[in-house]
């Protein structure tokens, strides 16, 4: 019986010792954040919109969507994001949206001008509009990762899939990463 | 350069602006109406304190696991708990981050000087193991949503054959050492991508995870907690830490009076039984086995890393850059194909083969290292897992093995001693 | 007794209703996961088709009617499925909900003493057989991943034995034709007799490179450059001086070192136009010379070419496709018209010439149009199209490539087209072509850039100094004299830049600012051309205006200095000729007849302009007279 518990004792001892030993390795040589929280994020500077942020979350609807940077965004009446190319008239019809579930919703202001939101419900993040509002226009639309919707997996199933690598882990207190905002500096360079 | 004219005509009005907004290519335009520019929606994630609320749980729900199962006795108690985490780890929380997942975030942390790993990922880690050390596995019979979700749909047990219940048992190491590696290499965290139940805990999810959560528990209902028993990596660790607990789940709360009563209580079958006497082994051959096995094992890990160094260049085709370099050297043609949005995205990245090959080749050298490794532990464990069977411990009492009981404490009431 | 025995079966068929239930609901969520995957609703060809057609036919209102109807059923079709896939799975959990509480009523109630488990097993022969499945499963896995280890390739490693696909069997051959090529040209020269030109010891690709007829060849102090690396301070050899090798001159300074410009010619009535010859692929890029050799390049959809003219009487020698690149795109990136598939200029050391294109790739052809290397950089992300002309000395061509994915200084191994060196920069995407300087004893690439301009070490590509001085998007390229670094852009400012470890702007100035005319200094006075007509001279020391001239047209094309003249050409195609003086003295207006954004180039006697539609080779007749 003594016997039994010496080996019990010895090998728990060494069992918490190896614990000891990752911990303190990891604490001591490595970083460990001690009030920090990881989330994913979206750069857009790197994002080419491969449309795999829709295919690819464990959400069956993307935790990912289209935000819009107002502060960037050239107010056009031809918006490359909203209307596909070679459109005809510059009308709201389904013949002329690029949306495919018409989340991109157009408002006029004043003349010349138009406005453009984004119904988020309906957005399933397939990156069309981001796309033809890069290519032509100022790219005031943006693909990013919702935070009240990712489920901050363990690990990002788009980040494995991302071509670019656009999705990284970033500190919590920088969750989103829009461009659009000139007067910060962060914002406009990219990393 | 088309819309320059356009700036240029506006050139006036442009010089108003700090040169920083003349980046755009369509200024913004100055309303004359009253209109009030929206702002973007970000909703904000979810508070850091709010991971420590978790931690916090966790630590409670591991203590009143402890106490009901070696203080209380109580299954009703233990049940409850197991409810709750079903609903608090699961449903509320989502599965994620969980303590089995946490494992890799560790190895990764381990392995990698640049990944930071947040203290709560840690404790998640760190807490269950802690409390194996010195209660069992109180981690297993209550606070893990996937063990809860299963444990509450078991039907009707069968009994599975003991060898094949030892063999199939090697599955989980085989899977910890498998995750580990992936981990370690930075390449995928496989324990998250292959878990069966947070599609169900989440209502929401790839198909097809959906698909492997309810496959396993329909077989659930027959073979109980079968993803815990035959797959779970962490449980693998837990195993081992379990059986050097300070103390344990007991069958009987005093003395065993052999009424055979709790035999059929677990469906797990984690109840040993007493040795009968024929069963007692012929010593003189027996010791001639473990020698035989104190040998055998430098042998088999000796294979084992000769095999898994061998192995590192089909495991390291599941990371990324190295599937893409070998994609490329062995199907130069794709580069031509627009449709593979990997290749092209390489190819306009403006990287060169060399540069891709160079880093494919970093990350296949680390796979070497750990190949090897993993190779020697596998035979590690195999060896030891065969030489258990020869090891005999005598045992007069209906008690449950510390390595595979969960706590769940169904035997508790099975016992008519008071 | 019997009420127990009641509500147990009753349990029993509780489970069993509710577990069907389940297994119901999850079964037609299969189905319908199903459906949508094999129909996609939001991505039917139905109206994709239709929407073709309605671009083919934009009036018929049937169409949009048919396509508004048919889009609103898609739509539709996804929301609902979606619905019922969220509705599914609520059902499913309270089935599941219902089913486990069940069960668990039913264990409770259920008599628990079941008959015990009389006989155990003989755990003897079941520890024998546990042992022995044990090692069967283990032994076959690590069989299995061997037989597996064994029929995997690494193809890394054959790769790496093989070495690179394209390059690897060409080297030697090369190293060869290279030496040939040395002897032929330099001979060839002599036999010309075109003044110092005899000496065609080209310091480049440094012990590779022998040269042929050192003894013949009297060098001049500026062409000891045989030894590179032990000559310490680099500086501009002879062969650079006496040709145009780069887009704005030797090392890309703006300043030529030929005499005898022609200041007068006409293209409408061809007065000194002593060969004109029409373009037949458009590029905005600058001719280029070596000896007697005048280069340029020109991309459409269909190709990209390099082209060889003799520049004493414009017959075209060659011209070379670069096609077959592994790498290179099947469709060329889109680009503006104003900046086209070719704008940057080719580059030449007298022993080959390289040529970059919009598409990312870059090829190296010897003097005869052979080709010795070329590879693709992968498509620079450029909106307008890349821009960024080549440079090459020694034994490196350099690329600036800045693209919207970041910025990125290379040299290619002139020889080989292996990359050298690669340095990641702090700049946004920009137009402007790298120039060379030498600076404190050290030969430096100079780029401009948004924020930064920067000097880099010519051997090791390392950054030596940066500041951040510019905004927007940088076209200008920048200029060096006496010391001192000059740089420029529109809504920027003009920066005089002291470089050192730590830079210091030396004076700065926003009243005329360049979009894509270069800088040049000369004689301690620097021009600016801008895209809005107006050229203007400055103090190159302290940043004080001498003289400005405003001009209907505006400039694209950078200024050149030579002979102590400034050339600039607007994009009507009017040359405007200066004195290099502290006050205004225009000498001639010559004008091409056609609309020019390129640079000229120079040789003794000439001058070479490109127009849209032409290329022209421009002598006085007293020159043509020699």
């Amino acid at each position: 019986m003594n016997r039994k518990t010496f080996i019990n004792n010895s090998g728990r001892l060494i069992l918490l010792g190896g614990l000891v030993y990752l911990t303190g390795s990891i604490i001591f040589k490595r970083k460990v954040s001690a009030s920090g929280k990881y989330v994913w994020q979206i750069d857009p500077f790197k994002c080419m919109q491969c449309g795999r942020c829709s295919t690819q979350c464990v959400r069956e609807i993307s935790a990912v969507k289209c935000v819009h940077a107002y502060q960037l965004c050239g107010y056009c009446d031809l918006c490359g994001g909203y209307f596909k190319p070679n459109t005809h008239k510059l009308n709201t019809g389904a013949e002329s949206q690029l949306c495919p579930t018409g989340a991109l919703k157009r408002k006029y202001v004043e003349e010349p001008f138009f406005e453009y939101k984004i119904d988020e419900k309906l957005c399933n993040a397939c990156g069309k509009c981001v796309k033809g509002c890069g290519s032509f226009g100022n790219g005031s639309l943006q693909l990013q990762i919702r935070h009240d919707l990712c489920q901050n997996c363990n690990e990002c199933s788009i980040a494995r899939m991302c071509p670019t690598n656009a999705i990284s882990r970033v500190p919590i207190e920088a969750a989103y990463q829009i461009k659009g905002d000139f007067k910060n500096p962060a914002l406009t360079n990219p990393k | 350069m088309k819309w320059l004219k356009i700036i240029l005509f506006l050139l006036p009005l442009l010089l108003a602006f700090s040169d920083l907004e003349a980046q755009q290519r369509f200024p913004k335009p100055e309303f004359h109406t009253k209109y009030t520019q929206p702002t973007p929606t970000t909703p904000e994630p979810r508070g850091v304190g709010m991971e420590f609320v978790d931690v916090l749980v966790l630590l409670v729900v591991l203590s009143l696991t402890s106490w009901f199962a070696i203080k209380k006795r109580s299954r009703n108690g233990i049940l409850l708990l197991t409810v709750f985490s079903a609903i608090y780890f699961g449903f509320y929380r989502n599965g994620c981050i969980c303590s089995v997942g946490s494992v890799q975030n560790v190895a990764l942390a381990f392995a990698d000087p640049k990944y930071v790993i947040s203290l709560y990922a840690l404790l998640f880690f760190l807490l269950p193991l802690i409390f194996s050390l010195f209660f069992g596995r109180v981690f297993c019979g209550a606070a893990c949503p996937l063990g809860a979700i299963q444990d509450l749909l078991i039907y009707k047990p069968i009994t599975i054959p003991a060898w094949l219940r030892k063999t199939l048992g090697f599955i989980p190491y085989l899977y910890l050492g498998l995750a580990v590696l992936y981990a370690a290499t930075g390449t995928e965290f496989i324990i998250c991508r292959y878990d069966p139940f947070i599609g169900i805990y989440r209502m929401n999810g790839p198909h097809l995870m959906i698909y492997l959560g309810i496959a396993f528990l329909l077989m659930g209902l027959f073979i109980a907690r079968p993803y815990c028993r035959f797959f779970c990596p962490f449980g693998a660790i837990l195993n081992v830490f379990s059986r050097f607990s300070r103390r344990h789940l007991s069958v009987f709360p005093t003395k065993c009076i052999q009424c055979k009563l709790c035999t059929t209580a677990c469906p797990f079958e984690a109840i040993d039984f007493p040795d009968e006497e024929k069963t007692k082994p012929d010593t003189k051959s027996n010791t001639r086995r473990f020698i035989l096995y104190m040998a055998l094992i430098p042998v088999l890990m000796l294979a084992g890393s000769w095999i898994g160094s061998k192995s590192h260049v089909f495991l390291s085709k599941a990371h990324p850059d190295v599937y893409l370099a070998e994609l490329l050297i062995s199907h130069p043609e794709l580069k031509t194909d627009s449709k593979n949005i990997d290749i092209q995205t390489f190819l306009a990245s403006g990287k060169s083969l060399e540069t891709l090959v160079a880093e494919a080749q970093v990350i296949r050298d680390k796979f070497y290292t750990g190949s090897w490794i993993l190779g020697a532990f596998l035979g590690l464990v195999i060896g030891l897992m065969a030489m258990n069977q020869i090891i005999f411990r005598r045992r007069e009492d209906y008690q449950a093995n510390k390595g595979n009981c969960y706590s769940c404490g169904r035997c508790l009431d099975y016992c008519p001693v008071e | 007794m019997q009420d127990t025995q009641d509500n147990i079966k009753l349990f029993g068929n509780l489970i069993t209703v509710s577990g069907i239930f389940c297994l119901a609901v999850a079964l037609l969520l299969l189905i319908n996961y199903w459906h949508i995957r094999q129909t996609k609703p939001l991505e039917t060809e139905a109206l994709k088709s239709l929407v073709q057609q309605f671009q083919a036919d934009p009036e018929s209102e049937a169409l949009k009617k048919d396509i508004r109807s048919l889009d609103l059923l898609a739509r539709k079709a996804f929301f609902t499925s979606q619905w019922q896939i969220k509705a599914g799975a609520l059902l499913l959990l309270f089935g599941a909900i219902a089913f486990a509480t069940c069960l668990r009523i039913y264990h409770t109630m259920k008599a628990r003493i079941l008959e015990p488990l009389i006989d155990g097993v003989d755990s003897k022969v079941t520890r024998m057989l546990s042992q022995r499945w044990i090692l069967i499963t283990g032994g076959l896995l690590l069989g299995s991943a061997l037989v597996v280890s064994f029929l995997t390739t690494d193809y890394l490693k054959i790769y790496e034995e093989t070495g690179t696909v394209v390059q690897a069997p060409a080297e030697p051959a090369v190293k060869v034709a290279v030496v040939d090529k040395d002897e032929k040209t330099g001979r060839q020269k002599t036999e010309d007799g075109g003044q110092e030109d005899g000496k065609t010891v080209v310091g480049d690709a440094g012990a590779l490179v022998i040269p042929a007829k050192a003894g013949t060849s009297p060098l001049s102090s500026a062409g000891v450059l045989v030894t590179p690396a032990k000559a310490g301070a680099p500086s501009l050899n002879t062969d650079f001086r006496n040709n145009h090798p780069s887009f704005r001159g030797p090392w890309g300074q703006g300043i030529s070192y030929h005499t005898g410009i022609p200041v007068d010619w006409d293209g409408p009535t061809e007065k000194n136009i002593k060969w004109k010859v029409a373009l037949t692929k458009k590029g905005n890029n600058s001719p280029v010379i070596w000896s007697d050799k005048l280069f340029i390049a020109g991309a459409d959809n269909e190709s990209e070419v390099v082209y060889c003219f003799n520049r004493l009487d414009g017959k075209l020698l060659w011209e070379q496709d670069a096609k077959d690149i592994p790498g290179s795109p099947a469709v060329p990136p889109k680009v503006t018209a104003d900046t086209g598939l070719s704008a940057p200029s080719v580059t030449t050391d007298g022993q080959q010439v390289y040529a970059i294109f919009a598409t990312g790739d870059i090829l190296a052809l010897d003097m005869e149009g052979k080709r010795i290397w070329a590879k693709s950089l992968g498509v620079p992300d450029n909106h307008y199209g890349h821009s960024s002309s080549l440079i090459c000395w020694k034994d490196k061509v350099i690329i600036q490539f800045d693209t919207n994915k970041g910025g990125r200084l290379l040299a290619l191994n002139s020889l080989t087209g292996e990359i050298s060196w690669d340095t990641p920069r702090k700049a946004k995407i920009s137009w402007s072509s790298p120039i060379m300087a030498e600076i404190d004893g050290k030969l430096q690439i100079i780029t401009t850039s948004s924020p930064t301009v920067a000097g880099y070490d010519f051997d090791s590509g390392a950054q030596l100094w940066a500041i951040d001085c510019l905004s927007g998007e940088v076209g200008p390229s920048a200029a060096f004299a006496d010391g001192l670094v000059y740089a420029a852009n529109e809504y920027a400012r003009l920066a005089a830049i002291k470089p050192g470890p730590t830079p210091v702007i030396v004076w700065e100035s926003d009243e005329y600012l360049p979009e894509a005319a270069s800088l040049a200094v000369s004689n301690g006075l620097l021009f600016i051309a801008t895209s809005y007509g107006m050229f203007a001279c400055y103090d190159s020391k302290t940043g004080k205006k001498q003289w400005e001239k405003e001009y209907g047209q505006g400039f694209y094309g950078s200024p050149m200095i030579a002979e102590g003249k400034v050339y600039v050409m607007d994009r009507s195609g009017a040359m405007h000729i200066f004195k290099v003086d502290r006050t205004l003295t225009s000498l001639g207006d010559p004008i091409l007849g056609e609309k020019s954004v390129v640079t000229p180039a120079f040789a003794d006697g000439a001058i070479y302009l490109k127009g849209e539609k032409s290329l022209f080779g421009i002598e006085t007749i007293r020159q043509q007279k020699k």
